[in-house]
């Protein structure tokens, strides 16, 4: 046979030397296989902010993955889970040039215990201030991921333990997992547009009335773009500010109740960016055009940042608002509201002035205060250093609709009376507009904030066709005027943000078997191989025993 | 070193057959281009059992996990041309019982192998991905060519016509254990809920006995002239 075969293959390899080339490399090309497990993985942020680079700088792996208990880190893939994550562990795994960091999550994030969720929150700027190579992932625990997880640890822990055969044995047959992703390498995104949008109310009276301005940024931030879901900040005061613009188109639609202020809103875009939104609006508004609303008569800025939840209310100010002023006349109207109609709320001001040297600026009211534009931001935070305002862990639940409901009416009151100019007309501080047909609608805050918390809002996540910015835009032009969008791009030469993309990618864990598994193998094989040689040689034996067992029968017959 | 793996899949599958072509003395005879005809046939009886399931038995409509006994058994029984295409390769060649045997069986068996094992290998076995099965697979293979052999004596011998009475109920009965040995051990997995090991070792004790009583019985019958 094998004279016959290797003729045949002679006159093949003499005729297509080319085919037996070309073979030879489909031998050898690499194969997608079936994945034991594949699971979607969240990256870390990655951005440029001022010339300053935070996060994590790589995106591809193809490493095996071990535990934090393993000795050997380096140019693996190290999986935590969130209860086992510690900053130290990080560090150690950093230090000693891991291949990557894949951090586990639970499925409901509201299951975590309190203190657990406060350590996480206080970590995220930590792990964000150093930048690295390695890449940081974040994924959800599902079974299967848990059982890889547990594999992983079993094997990681044992490595340092017993006896050389133990090791040996071990080595051979222990079940590794690699784990590659699918996606390139990060890149820089070209000319991604940060949108904001605006809209009015103007009042009744005439030219050169005075201008109140309501801001709120609509973008989240969090260690992980895609799971910055930013519910309090900034959905809270995203849809306060909305909340407060149905009302008040409502009262100027009226003749009577028709006010001499004009009222301007404004949804920034990029506010956890150091506001580049408003800084570009402020920019376009008083520097390039002609005529603007806010280059004449603007009696405050307001500036909505974090107001769902707690008992607390903070007017930050950069500078104490002057006697007589509209500024102070909205603080005095916010402490007469809150006294006399919420006295479990408790308001205070927060003076702290404008750190030009700081590498990003506290609160959105400060862009407004470098252009010298009075301003304040209300919030029930008292730090904007507060871990809460860029957590991945400040999902729907952080949010208390009750308070929140109360807090818009305490706004919406306190406006109206300096609008209105009802403290000098003799209205009592108890006397409530916003009842009845009025009344601040708790269903519709609701609606507002599950459909904000439905989706992460991260900056880097909404350019300028993202259905939250398109469905922002209708909602402002149901009830205000002269809807526009605003876009903002980085300046080509010296950009103010850079954005990074592959943020979410899908990762395969594949079982493999080591190296040692295969020689292994292969000796058995070959040792069952040589005991079947023996077996047909000597089947002879059995035949003959068995025509032993038969031929007495047949002499018998 | 999954290249390797897939030389160890294909060398555990593979030299058992070139062991037994060596040692059964087929290669004295020239045996090889008629194992290749009796491959051809294997290919052609495969072709038009797939024509006829195709055509005449419908799709199991019915829940998943739920076991359709009859329609297998239907399709089991489809099987027969197995026996009939062996019973083609040995009647066109010339020659003892043995050899006639052993070549059809060796042709047989050697075409299922490079059917029905090569692509899984070469697709599966060479990917980062490790699983058992293609190890099994290779000894599912192994296990076929004993099957082979002994079906293709059982059908001889069952074409004798010299085959005393008193054998042709163990002959018929051993004919049918092995066209529906397929079905039985996928009735097997599902009843006891075996896992793969098992069910392959379950298939190796089932076809040593198969191949132990067809051998005790054709020794019986050839030497007994």
């Amino acid at each position: 046979m094998f004279e016959e075969a290797s003729e045949v293959l002679e006159n093949m390899l003499k005729c297509s030397f080319p085919l037996s080339l070309v073979l030879f490399l489909v031998l050898v090309c690499p194969l997608r296989a079936e994945a034991a497990h594949e699971f979607s993985v969240y990256r870390m942020q990655q951005y440029d902010l001022q010339g300053q680079t935070y996060g994590s700088r790589n995106a591809i792996l193809n490493t095996e993955a071990r535990t934090v208990e393993a000795e050997v880190l380096s140019r693996r893939c190290v999986m935590v889970r969130l209860a086992d994550f510690s900053y130290e562990k990080y560090q150690r795994a950093l230090r000693q040039s891991a291949g990557a960091v894949v951090i586990i999550l639970p499925q409901n994030m509201s299951t975590v215990p309190q203190d657990m969720v406060q350590q996480f929150m206080e970590l995220e700027p930590e792990l964000l201030a150093t930048e690295t190579i390695v890449p940081v992932y974040f994924a959800l625990e599902d079974e299967e991921l848990l059982s890889i997880y547990t594999q992983t640890q079993i094997s990681s822990s044992s490595q340092g333990a017993s006896s050389a055969a133990e090791v040996l044995l071990h080595t051979a047959t222990a079940n590794g997992f690699q784990m590659v992703t699918s996606g390139a390498q990060s890149k820089a995104v070209s000319d991604w547009a940060i949108t904001s949008l605006e809209g009015r109310l103007t009042g009744s009276g005439g030219e050169d009335l005075p201008t109140i301005v309501l801001v709120a940024h609509y973008d989240s931030f969090g260690v992980a773009p895609w799971l910055s879901y930013g519910a309090d900040s900034n959905g809270s005061g995203v849809a306060v500010l909305l909340e407060l613009a149905r009302l008040f188109s409502r009262l100027y639609s009226y003749k009577r109740t028709h006010a001499g202020y004009n009222l301007l809103f404004f949804l920034s875009g990029g506010g956890k960016f150091n506001y580049q939104g408003t800084k570009r609006w402020l920019e376009d508004n008083l520097d390039h055009t002609d005529s603007s609303l806010l280059q004449d008569n603007v009696a405050f800025v307001l500036c909505l940042d974090t107001l769902g939840n707690s008992d607390n209310l903070h007017l930050h100010v950069s500078k104490p608002p002057k006697e007589g002023s509209p500024q102070h006349a909205l603080l005095k109207e916010l402490e007469t509201v809150s006294v006399q109609q919420h006295p479990d709320l408790k308001f205070s001001m927060v003076h702290k002035k404008i750190n030009l040297a700081d590498d990003t600026l506290a609160w959105e009211h400060e862009r407004f205060g470098i252009r010298r534009l009075p301003a304040f931001t209300l919030s029930h935070l008292e730090s904007h250093r507060s871990p809460a305002r860029h957590s991945i862990m400040d999902m729907r639940p952080h949010v208390d609709l009750t308070k929140l409901s109360r807090n818009t009416k305490v706004i919406a009151e306190a406006l109206a009376r300096v609008i209105y100019n009802l403290t000098d007309k003799g209205v009592g501080g108890d006397v409530q507009i916003f009842t009845e047909q009025m009344q601040v609608q708790e269903d519709q805050l609701e609606s507002l904030v599950d459909w904000l918390t439905a989706q992460p809002r991260a900056a880097q996540l909404l350019d300028k066709d993202s259905s939250i910015v398109n469905t922002l835009e209708y909602y402002l032009n149901r009830y205000l005027k002269d809807v526009k969008r605003h876009l903002v791009r980085a300046d080509k030469r010296d950009p103010e943000f850079v954005f990074y993309d592959q943020l979410k990618q899908t990762m395969n864990a594949y079982r493999v078997k080591p190296a040692i598994f295969d020689l292994l193998l292969a000796v058995c094989i070959a040792s069952y191989l040589g005991v079947l040689y023996l077996a047909v040689q000597n089947f002879g034996l059995l035949y003959g025993f068995l025509r032993r067992v038969t031929a007495p029968r047949v002499k018998q017959h | 070193m999954t290249l390797f793996h897939f030389g160890n899949c294909v060398s555990l599958a593979y030299f058992p057959y070139f062991i037994t072509y060596k040692c059964s003395g087929l290669s004295e005879y020239n045996a090889f281009w008629r194992c290749v005809q009796a491959g051809a046939t294997y290919l052609f009886v495969q072709l038009c059992k797939m024509l006829f399931l195709a055509t005449f038995f419908p799709t199991w409509e019915g829940a998943v996990g739920v076991y359709d006994f009859v329609g297998e058994f239907m399709k089991a029984t489809v099987d027969l041309a197995d026996l009939l295409g062996l019973h083609l390769v040995m009647s066109r060649n010339a020659g003892k019982g043995e050899y006639k045997i052993m070549v059809a069986a060796m042709g047989w068996a050697t075409a299922e192998l490079i059917m029905s094992r090569c692509i899984p290998f070469w697709v599966g076995a060479r990917g980062i991905e490790f699983d058992w099965k293609y190890i099994q697979m290779s000894f599912d293979s192994n296990i076929s060519l004993v099957h082979y052999i002994a079906m293709a004596a059982v059908v001889w011998m069952f074409t004798r016509y010299d085959l005393p009475k008193s054998f042709r109920l163990p002959v018929t009965i051993l004919l049918g254990l092995c066209v529906y040995k397929g079905f039985l051990m996928e009735l097997f997995v599902h009843v006891f809920l075996l896992g793969s090991w098992t069910a392959l070792l379950v298939k190796a004790v089932l076809t040593g006995a198969i191949s132990l009583c067809s051998l005790f019985l054709f020794v019986t019958l050839v030497h007994s002239n």
